[in-house]
């Protein structure tokens, strides 16, 4: 493996990460601010995915198509924490699983009989289908240089709420302390349904992302939410930087552990040996790094105080 | 008369009395879930072949019920026994995938009943565990990976780089790939299953350099894989051959992109005889959109109870397996001869994905392989 | 004697499962009546998938302990006996004591190193856990990797499982065996303090109790129990694949306790019961209302999880008592 490849497989980690990230970002203020179990996430990934998708054939044009399908996916999870999220909020854990299982099941078949079993097809317009030279003597498809640059300036973008924002402070005091913040007059129920629709909608994002690269079809966003869980599990949970670094370590740990675990395996181990436990090992990597993250430090990266 | 059922609430099959002379088939398949599309073509090939029979098989009357076994072994056993016990069908058929196949196979088989594969092949039923009341109207695993073995072995293809995801189909296809292919594999890669994001193996595929690249990526793993392929403009550095990648279910969500894609097959829609055309005009009209393979060989499922039930001249099992295991069955593959593991007998395909005169994805056959090709396992089986 | 009147009273005071258990005794003589045998199968299936759902209930619903895990000691507990049966050794009572201790052992095991979280943490050990096993078995391609093995029926001897309904009523005593040792197991001392340490953990700690080693004591009972279940189902299926301890079928497990009650003895059987009649009927019932719809039936499935969550708290058997208290 050459240096070049080495750096170039590093660029493909983090792309994945950046992917990852703003699917977990989501996920960790809904499972550490709300205290909500939103099995369902994957599904909005998903919902995301299909709009983008479905604008695009619709309009013709592929920018067209996720301008309008971002506002659409903020509303699908507004319109989903008002009508059922909200009255969830105080129920068991467990009861929280229960009744996002059966909407990612409500999802999945909905999807299917709008729009049918078969991947939809989505495609990336011939502007986006360009090389960049990321290193030398190495073209590297445009749309994922796009996406890397996506993500980050969410990642800044949710930092800035977060940290500078009147809202972001409400966000984080309602983390701590929900019946002071309501005696303060600050109306929760907004907050928290702003909240849902923003994770949703960066959840949507990533699947508007994923769409040109790969398949648009029902149950999508599934695989990702482990991956996700993990990601915000290691970064400490309600932590959005947290789930920043863990999502580019996990992506990173992921892609590498993929290309890099046979070659190392097949130093020591015959050809036939390494191609049999190379694959089932990279797979488990990342499960690996969780429970050494987790041993080391028990509540994650960065978990949030208090 | 068709009716669907998953296991259903008991009037409903007991109130309707079977007339004796009826031919019951039991059709097993996926309908419901991640790969239902599948199940779907299957279904509505078999109900395009009961409609070009009249409704019957072999002339007799005949009834279908249709099966969905969730891609679940347990409800595919459930099924199974339903069928063969209750149902009492005569022909149990279907089956798309390998792990279902191994669990249902024992117990319909043992009952007396025909099974009848319209896809699933594993290895095990062909060689040692083969049974005398079992048929497949499909291919065995290994058959369309050695086919593309040979291919690149007879093209003087000096170097090829392989690639399938990490299970056991995926490792069968690889081992038949190898079986024919005596060239320098310079690297074998085993995705995970379920993967969409090939990037980091494009990645390390374009550092090597291969002259090929054979891929094995079914389903959903194909479109992403042959996707993000052409984007990385691959195709400068290698060629790509595939097998059960590019296909009537994949080829709607790749378009254009596939335009070109090399692959192996028992059957491609513009094979020329009589049963295919028909086939496949009707299919198109019926359901918009090219038939898949699988659809095909649901099709020649049904055509071959059709055939077996009018030579036997009725439904009984033994009869219906000595005319099914002497071949010469009408298929949309011509006539199709049977080994002695009563796997087929059949041509391998060269194809490539071209747009037809409608701008529609489609494959084109471009040469012919092997003729009249056994698999490997036929000299294991003894009944 | 004693033991004998505790037993009774055990039963009364659990009416539920144990008129479920003998629903389940009595329902072959129904079945042959009515001539549906194949409804057999779907009970055994059930009886099967319940014998599980009380394993992992003694941790998740009594013991408070989130195993995303259990399913993979269904799988060792059937591939005890496809392995087995592999290199010749068909005796279904050596099966269970092996399914019994190796899923021992390796709840011990796994109990011991994922105990040390909590919470989401150890959710997702337990996850790892059961992912490192899939893929563990995956890989061996001697016992048919992913694509299984087909195998047969164990020989529990001097019982010839393939007299009709033997199998039928041995899957029945062991599911009731179960039954009365988690009724016990819960009424005990032991259970007691188990749902202790779920209430409130340092509680437990403050009246000088290292709440430890009776998390891990239930961790590896339910794993047995598991374990059995898995035993008794690879005899049943005839087959034995990675599919049965998918992380997948974990959650399936869970949603059947959830969707019963949890921490309740008979939440897990009516779950199964529950979630498999669904299963069956609701295809049904779209195919009369909308044909082409047929196999879109999950689309009414998950509404109806939704609305228990919402309407009938503590699951089926919350709905029960609720309903039973209602009384003219």
């Amino acid at each position: 493996m050459t240096l070049l490849l080495f750096l170039e497989q590093l660029f493909n980690g983090v792309q994945f990460g950046v992917t990852l990230f703003l699917i977990a970002a989501g996920l960790t203020l809904i499972l550490g601010i709300m205290d909500f179990v939103f099995l369902a996430h994957g599904s909005q990934v998903m919902i995301g995915a299909y709009l983008a998708a479905s604008l695009t054939i619709l309009t013709g044009n592929f920018f067209l198509g996720i301008l309008l399908a971002i506002p659409l996916t903020f509303a699908s999870g507004y319109v989903l924490e008002y009508l059922l999220i909200r009255h969830l909020y105080r129920r068991d854990h467990m009861d929280q699983v229960l009744a996002t299982f059966g909407l990612i099941l409500f999802f999945n078949e909905l999807i299917r009989i709008g729009f049918g079993p078969a991947a939809l097809f989505s495609d990336l317009p011939p502007l986006l289908s360009g090389f960049v030279y990321i290193l030398p003597d190495t073209p590297y498809p445009m749309f994922r240089v796009i996406v890397i640059v996506v993500g980050l300036a969410c990642a800044l973008g949710i930092h800035f709420l977060v940290a500078h924002t009147k809202m972001g402070a409400m966000v984080r005091a309602g983390a701590n302390n929900e019946s002071m913040t309501a005696a303060l007059g600050i109306n929760i129920r907004i907050l928290r349904r702003m909240l849902f629709a923003m994770g949703a909608c960066f959840a949507g994002l990533a699947g508007m992302m994923l769409g040109p690269l790969s398949a648009v079809e029902p149950g999508m966003g599934e695989p990702l939410l482990i991956l996700s869980l993990v990601v915000i599990i290691i970064g400490g949970i309600g932590s959005v930087r947290g789930a920043f670094v863990a999502a580019l370590l996990v992506g990173v740990v992921d892609t590498m552990g993929r290309v890099m675990l046979p070659i190392v395996l097949r130093t020591f181990m015959g050809q036939a040996s390494a191609d049999g436990a190379g694959p089932a090992l990279a797979s488990m990597m990342v499960y690996i790094l969780m429970a050494l993250v987790l041993v080391v430090r028990p509540t994650g990266l960065f978990p949030p105080k208090g | 008369m068709k009716k669907y059922l998953t296991l259903a609430v008991a009037a409903t099959i007991a109130a309707t009395p079977a007339l004796a002379d009826t031919v019951k088939v039991g059709y097993m398949t996926t309908l419901s879930g991640g790969a239902g599309i599948i199940g779907k073509q299957m279904q509505n090939a078999v109900n395009l072949a009961m409609e070009h029979t009249g409704g019957k098989l072999g002339g007799k009357d005949a009834e279908v019920v249709f099966a969905d076994d969730q891609r679940k072994p347990d409800v595919a056993k459930q099924l199974a026994n339903r069928l063969v016990k209750s149902d009492k069908v005569d022909v149990v058929a279907g089956v798309i995938w390998s792990n279902l196949m191994m669990a249902i196979h024992k117990p319909v088989t043992r009952s007396g009943t025909l099974l009848i594969s319209s896809n699933a092949g594993p290895s095990p039923i062909a060689g040692s565990g083969c049974h005398k009341n079992f048929f497949s109207m499909s291919w065995q695993n290994d058959q369309t990976p050695e086919g593309m073995g040979k291919h690149l072995q007879d093209s003087g293809v000096k170097e090829v780089y392989i690639l399938a995801p990490n299970y056991q189909a995926g490792k069968d296809m690889m081992a038949g790939f190898k079986r024919h292919y005596k060239g320098n594999i310079v690297g074998e890669v085993y995705t995970k299953l379920g993967q969409s994001d090939f990037q980091a193996e494009l990645s390390t595929l374009r550092a090597a350099k291969p002259a090929a690249t054979f891929i094995f990526q079914p389903g959903g793993m194909g479109i992403n894989f042959i996707k993000q392929w052409k984007q990385a403009g691959m195709d400068s550095v290698s060629k790509l051959y595939t097998v059960f990648a590019v296909d009537g279910v994949s080829l709607p969500g790749l378009k254009e992109a596939a335009v070109g894609v090399v692959s192996t097959q028992t059957w491609s829609p513009d094979l020329d005889n009589a049963m295919n055309k028909r086939f496949v005009a009707d299919y198109k009209a019926k359901f918009g959109g090219y038939p898949s393979f699988y659809a095909a060989q649901a099709y020649d499922t049904m055509m071959a109870i059709d055939h077996a039930v009018r030579e036997a001249g009725s439904a009984d099992t033994e009869a219906m397996r000595k005319v099914l295991a002497k071949g010469g069955i009408p298929t949309t593959r011509g006539s199709l001869a049977m080994n002695t593991n009563q796997f087929p007998i059949q041509n391998i395909y060269l194809r490539e994905v071209v747009m037809d005169s409608d701008g529609v994805a489609t494959t084109k056959v471009i040469g012919t392989v092997f003729e009249n090709h056994s698999d490997a396992y036929a000299s294991e089986c003894k009944f | 004697m004693q033991g004998l009147k505790i037993l009774v009273e055990g039963m009364l005071g659990n009416r539920t499962q144990f008129l479920l258990l003998i629903g389940f005794a009595l329902f072959p003589i129904y079945t042959s009546i009515a001539d549906l045998p194949f409804w057999n199968d779907i009970a055994m299936r059930i009886m099967l998938l319940g014998m599980a759902a009380m394993g992992l209930n003694l941790v998740l619903g009594y013991g408070g302990m989130v195993s995303f895990g259990h399913a993979a000691f269904v799988g060792i507990g059937a591939y005890c006996v496809g392995i087995s049966q592999y290199y010749g050794l068909f005796n279904g009572w050596v099966h269970v004591l092996m399914a019994l201790g190796t899923c021992g052992v390796l709840g011990l095991i796994i109990g011991f190193l994922a105990l040390r979280t909590s919470g989401i943490y150890f959710i997702m050990i337990t996850l790892a856990f059961a992912q490192m096993l899939f893929f563990l078995f995956v890989s061996l391609e001697q016992f048919g990797g992913d694509d299984g093995m087909s195998i047969d029926r164990a020989e529990f001897l001097p019982i010839d499982l393939w007299e009709p309904l033997r199998l039928y009523y041995l899957i029945w005593t062991s599911l009731t065996l179960v039954s009365v040792l988690l009724m016990f197991i819960v009424a005990s001392r032991f259970g007691v303090v188990l749902q202790a340490i779920k209430d409130n953990e340092s509680r437990v700690e403050a009246m000088g109790l290292a709440p430890l080693p009776f998390k891990i004591t239930g961790y590896l009972i339910s794993a047995m129990i598991c374990g059995l279940a898995g035993a008794l189902f690879a005899s049943w299926q005839e087959y034995v694949s990675p599919d049965i301890m998918h992380w997948t079928r974990s959650g399936e497990l869970m949603i059947i306790i959830i969707l019963g009650g949890l921490g309740t003895l008979a939440g897990p059987l009516i779950g199964a019961v529950a979630f498999l009649l669904l299963e069956e009927i609701l295809p049904e019932l779209l195919y009369a209302i909308a044909p082409n719809y047929a196999e879109n039936w999950m689309i009414i499935f998950g509404p109806i999880l939704i609305a228990i969550v919402l309407f009938a708290r503590g699951g089926l058997m919350g709905l029960l008592h609720r309903l039973s208290r209602v009384r003219p």
